[in-house]
């Protein structure tokens, strides 16, 4: 059980003046909370994790678990356990061996070191492979060991760095669902990074969004997805990613209106619109909120038209490309049974409260003065 | 059914094939077998009966040769002070290098590859340009003419080498194994010992073969600073039946087989770690 606080922590290499990895990363994990980093490659998540570990130093800014600093504490005593991408099985030793390697080494009775390894052994389903070496495991018995050598020794504090990401598509779905099982069975804290938007959506208590070693936003998933910081978080994550138009802001209020844009505004005060009047705005629109049907998008609804360019059949759903004049191109998610021709032109229809802003400048969104009832309900 | 293999394909019919690949196996192996049998049938031979008819088969078998090599002819001496040099010798490069491979392999500090460069370039020298100065040195020092001496020369003989093969094996154990242990509460000598050394031990197989096989026929550097009859190792010994007018050809047979048996229980002992060691990384 442990909170972990990290309070403008900075990674730099090299000397103060070198690059900088993770930049002033401000944020705290609570008690038992499954908390997702989630990034691109080369955006600090990873660095942030082994910060955390104890397997990076840190440049500047302090790292605290219940409280105490923990900055200088080696990472043997920091009663932290980790699980790695490779998953870093000692190829030398056996199943039981991997999983008691860190309980000997803290002088813990061999009765109690042979009962721990066998129940965890048991829960993982490892039991009748105890005497097996590493390279005669399957890729997920791997996977389990690592979990089993980290949930055996009874940390603070868990940490995953991109566990899963060396399995295969079904096998991932499984161990996914077997880590949440766990993290309700533990209760203890836990640290996720990923790349994988949809483990840090079914996975995570929040969600934090890393880019170019800063976070961009923290909040659980539902929230980031519905309710992106910026431009980046909301076209990370969801998939298609969020459709974005960078249009100019009319002076009269109200509705957006560019070319085969046609974007009515009733989240926003009429006041804050007339504000940005003249101004380059980003209008954002989710792919699922895309309609070919009018009703579908209610009488108030916007509208875009464009021409398709291709259209992917997935089997449950079918992805409509569309080239929208003023060099833009959006995709929408449909169901499976809609019908479109490339080169066809077509009008895809969203309620107006789908709509999001963003200032075309900074990328930062502009929140809207009232909220969409229809996602309100979902959020925590 | 399995797979056909590609080898019967390839030599025509099955049998005639492989019976083909037998006989060139075959002959290639005498070709190679041949003067070591050679050498054994001489070594229980008189050197009178080698002189009168070089190949002939033993008749009778002279095994008392043996014993007067061992015995009369002072071999155990030699064989004991080869066995003290090589076997120190050889333990100390191994946990030294070993110890300097890790070193060089997993940890960053200011002059690393410096001195990976110096070590590297001290391989491609050939170690008699030392010989005058270490010859200086161990008079300098007191150690020449001394067993500890030579054994301190072959430890820096064979160092560099034995660095330079450990450390590109140590350099290849995933950085994660390291972090793991780490995480496990581990310092850094453990690590060192309860990961590097397992995990290494088809490299270190190799190294401590092919330290022992270089060492146990080391003459060079033997017989520049060894003068004492009763402190020369074993391919020393085996010098001194080579006179200027008469060669007792029988005893060196009979010597060299009482040198060779080291070698080849070294290599029964290791061979199957030195060929994982030398084929590491190769496949995967």
């Amino acid at each position: 059980m442990a909170v972990v606080r990290l309070d403008k922590i900075c990674k730099r290499y090299g000397n103060a003046a070198g690059p900088v990895a993770v930049d002033n990363v401000d944020v705290t994990i609570n008690d038992g909370e499954f908390m997702v980093l989630l990034g691109p490659s080369g955006c600090g998540k990873s660095t942030t994790l082994r910060m955390i570990a104890g397997l990076e130093t840190i440049s500047s800014g302090t790292l605290s678990i219940d409280g105490r600093v923990v900055n200088d504490v080696p990472a043997k005593d920091r009663d932290i356990a980790m699980v790695f991408q490779s998953y870093a099985l000692y190829p030398h030793m056996s199943v039981a061996e991997n999983l008691s390697f860190g309980l000997k080494r803290r002088r813990t009775d061999p009765a109690e070191i042979e009962r721990r390894v066998r129940e965890t052994a048991a829960l993982l389903g490892l039991d009748g492979l105890l005497a097996r070496k590493p390279h005669a495991l399957s890729g997920g018995q791997r996977q389990r060991v690592a979990l089993g050598r980290a949930m055996v020794r009874e940390p603070m504090v868990f940490l995953f760095d991109e566990p899963l990401s060396n399995l295969d598509a079904a096998l991932r779905v499984n161990t996914r669902n077997e880590l949440i099982k766990q993290h309700h069975r533990l209760g203890s804290t836990m640290i996720y990074v990923t790349h994988d938007q949809v483990e840090a959506m079914t996975m995570g208590t929040r969600i934090c969004v890393m880019n170019g070693g800063r976070v961009v936003q923290v909040g659980a998933p539902l929230e980031v997805y519905w309710e992106p910081a910026d431009t980046f978080v909301a076209r990370f994550l969801g998939s298609p990613p969020m459709n974005l138009f960078t249009v100019r802001a009319p002076a009269e209020a109200g509705a957006l209106e560019a070319g085969a844009i046609r974007a009515p505004l009733p989240r926003w005060r009429p006041d804050r619109l007339g504000a940005l009047a003249g101004r380059e705005v980003v209008l954002g629109l989710r792919a699922e909120d895309l309609h070919l049907d009018p009703a579908a998008a209610g009488p108030e609804g916007g509208r875009i038209r464009g021409r398709v360019f291709a259209v992917e059949p997935l089997g449950a759903e079918t992805l409509l490309a569309v080239e929208v004049p003023g060099g833009h191109e959006c995709t929408a998610r449909l169901p499976r049974h809609i019908r479109a021709r490339v080169g066809e032109t077509v009008d895809l229809h969203f309620p107006a409260s789908a709509a999001y802003l963003f200032d075309a400048g900074s990328g930062l969104a502009i929140p809207a003065d009232r909220p969409d009832a229809a996602r309100a309900g979902a959020l925590p | 059914m399995s797979a056909p293999s590609p080898l019967p394909r390839r030599f025509g019919r099955g049998a005639f094939g492989r019976g083909a690949l037998g006989l060139v196996i075959g002959a290639y192996t005498l070709y190679t077998l041949g003067p070591f049998l050679w050498l054994a049938t001489m070594s229980v031979r008189t050197t009178g009966e080698i002189s009168a008819d070089h190949y002939a088969w033993p008749r009778p078998f002279h095994w008392e040769q043996f014993r007067i090599a061992w015995v009369d002819s002072d071999f155990a001496t030699y064989f004991w002070n080869s066995a003290a040099v090589v076997v120190t010798a050889v333990a100390a490069v191994t946990l030294v290098g070993a110890g300097a491979a890790h070193a060089l392999a997993r940890y960053r500090f200011p002059g690393n590859r410096v001195i990976y460069a110096i070590l590297f370039s001290s391989i491609i020298f050939p170690p008699q340009i030392t010989l005058i100065s270490l010859y200086q040195i161990l008079v300098d020092y007191g150690l020449y003419n001394s067993l500890i001496g030579l054994t301190l020369v072959y430890v820096s003989l064979q160092l560099p080498l034995t660095i330079y093969l450990l450390e590109g094996f140590f350099a290849r154990i995933p950085q994660d194994l390291f972090d793991a242990a780490k995480m496990d509460g581990y310092g850094d000598i453990e690590i060192f010992r309860r990961i590097v050394l397992p995990i290494g031990m088809p490299a270190i197989a190799t190294t401590v073969i092919l330290n022992f096989i270089q060492l146990w026929n080391e003459f060079l550097f033997a017989v520049v600073l060894i003068t004492d009859p009763d402190k020369r190792t074993l391919p020393i010994g085996i010098r001194s039946f080579m006179g200027d007018h008469f060669q007792d050809v029988g005893m060196i047979a009979a010597g060299v087989m009482i040198s060779v048996v080291p070698v080849i229980l070294a290599y029964v002992f290791f061979s199957e770690k030195l060929i994982r060691g030398m084929t590491a990384g190769a496949v995967k």
